[in-house]
């Protein structure tokens, strides 16, 4: 509706609306033609713009300052809180504690005893195969060498099919954007005549997370929850339902569990 | 995007917003620092997934009323406003500073949507979270100050810019 007969045109939320330009194109001309007869309204609009324009003006010479290394060093202290928090309200959060609880029975599955054990040292650790290969997938990123088949972000559900046909097995994909990660891409790799899914993700604050799912042969052993670190990178690996899973990524013990948790879930 | 970049965008933004409720660079980087202090012992309170932008904003804005309020008396022992920076011709120097004498007139609560507006970084209803007031009343407030922005700026700058017409044909 257009309100011709206002008298204030600061009480006019269309003509506030075209002069800061958040008004629909539709109603553009509407105005335009409204202005062209109301002269009161054309010098309002005119003079809240130049106004406007000068104080916009302004306020941008403050770019034109150096840069102050005061708010730079506050800024970067400000940033690392906010990450905290952010993770500590997605490790509280009613996703995260639904995993939680997912994490103890996870756990409790093979006893707790079982959770930090064998696969924490240092050089020397033997690994399973599986956890090698991931290991080595997320540190060099892509052994191309060994890749079958790889796909995007935008294509996970045919790939996920594929890859369940390839496998043989049923796999659904990771569900780990509930922790603010987004999947980059997926691959099919073959490892001693063996496929193995490898899903990359990423967050917004540019940490990686590689996933591997890789079938389990009735000869092979079935490996109860581990968390381990190596060089700086956590890793979890267990078996479940006829597939060996592994879990990288550079952070603490719980959170890699938690991980391990919303892949497992 | 990333929290550090947009946090980094975000500082750019109060430094802008600060310039124009201080008129100081200084003054305007003081304002900002003060405000990421609080925002830092405040972590706590920001809620993850909501809008960074407002929260700020709040604190700068939270700050610098306080601060007026502690020193009352800037505006009231210097009547004459800083110089803003020079970024223009003369006239549109003494513009400026007629807009921000004018702006000085007014409320705060009408003074501070007209800034923020401005700024062109965001949306009415952002700017409303950022002062904590209802859609409805920040336009009301927004609309009543621009009429009476103009209102001071017509009575006040009629005069010194015809001079200032004159002597620019003079020349």
């Amino acid at each position: 509706m257009t309100r011709t007969d206002t008298p204030d045109p600061g009480l006019d939320p269309d003509l506030m609306a075209y002069v800061d330009g958040t008004l629909a194109p539709e109603r553009m001309a509407e105005i335009e033609a409204r202005l062209a007869h109301d002269a009161q309204a054309r010098e309002a609009v005119a003079q809240w713009r130049h106004f406007g324009n000068l104080l916009h003006d302004y306020a941008a010479s403050a770019d034109d300052r150096p840069e102050n290394l005061q708010i730079a060093a506050l800024e970067r202290q400000l940033a690392r809180k906010l990450q905290k928090r952010r993770w500590r309200v997605v490790a509280f959060g009613p996703v995260v504690q639904r995993i939680a609880a997912s994490v103890l029975l996870f756990a409790a599955g093979w006893g707790t005893h079982a959770l930090y054990g064998s696969g924490t040292g240092n050089g020397g650790t033997v690994y399973p195969q599986f956890v090698s290969h991931t290991l080595a997938e997320h540190t060099a990123y892509k052994l191309a060498a060994f890749e079958r088949a790889s796909f995007e972000a935008y294509e996970m559900d045919a790939a996920l099919d594929w890859m369940s046909q390839q496998m043989q097995q049923k796999i659904d994909s990771p569900k780990l954007d509930r922790l603010g990660y987004q999947v980059e891409t997926a691959r099919l790799a073959v490892v001693d005549n063996q496929p193995v899914a490898v899903f990359y993700y990423r967050n917004p604050d540019n940490e990686r997370i590689t996933v591997s799912m890789t079938p389990r042969a009735l000869e092979q052993p079935d490996y109860s929850l581990r968390v381990a670190e190596r060089d700086g990178e956590r890793m979890a690996y267990w078996s479940s339902e006829g597939l060996h899973y592994a879990v990288i990524a550079a952070t603490d013990a719980g959170s890699i569990t938690t991980l391990a948790a919303a892949v497992q879930e | 995007m990333s929290l550090k970049t947009e946090l980094h965008t975000h500082v750019g933004s109060l430094r802008r917003y600060a310039l124009v409720l201080t008129r100081d660079p200084v003054a305007a980087d003081d304002l900002v620092q003060e405000t990421l202090l609080k925002a830092i012992a405040k972590s706590d309170t920001f809620q993850p997934g909501s809008n960074l932008r407002p929260w700020l904003f709040r604190i700068l804005h939270n700050t610098h009323v306080s601060e007026l309020r502690r020193a009352k008396t800037r505006t009231d022992a210097s009547p004459d406003l800083p110089d803003p920076v020079a970024r223009d011709c003369q006239h549109t120097q003494l513009e400026l500073k007629q807009v921000l004498g004018a702006l000085d007139q007014l409320p705060e609560a009408q003074r501070m949507p007209i800034i923020l507006i401005a700024l062109r970084e965001m949306s009415y209803a952002e700017a409303a979270r950022c002062l904590d007031v209802p859609l409805g009343t920040f336009m009301s407030r927004l609309g009543r100050g621009r009429e009476a922005l103009r209102r001071i700026v017509q009575g006040v700058g009629a005069g010194k810019l015809t001079i200032l017409k004159r002597k620019e044909g003079d020349a």
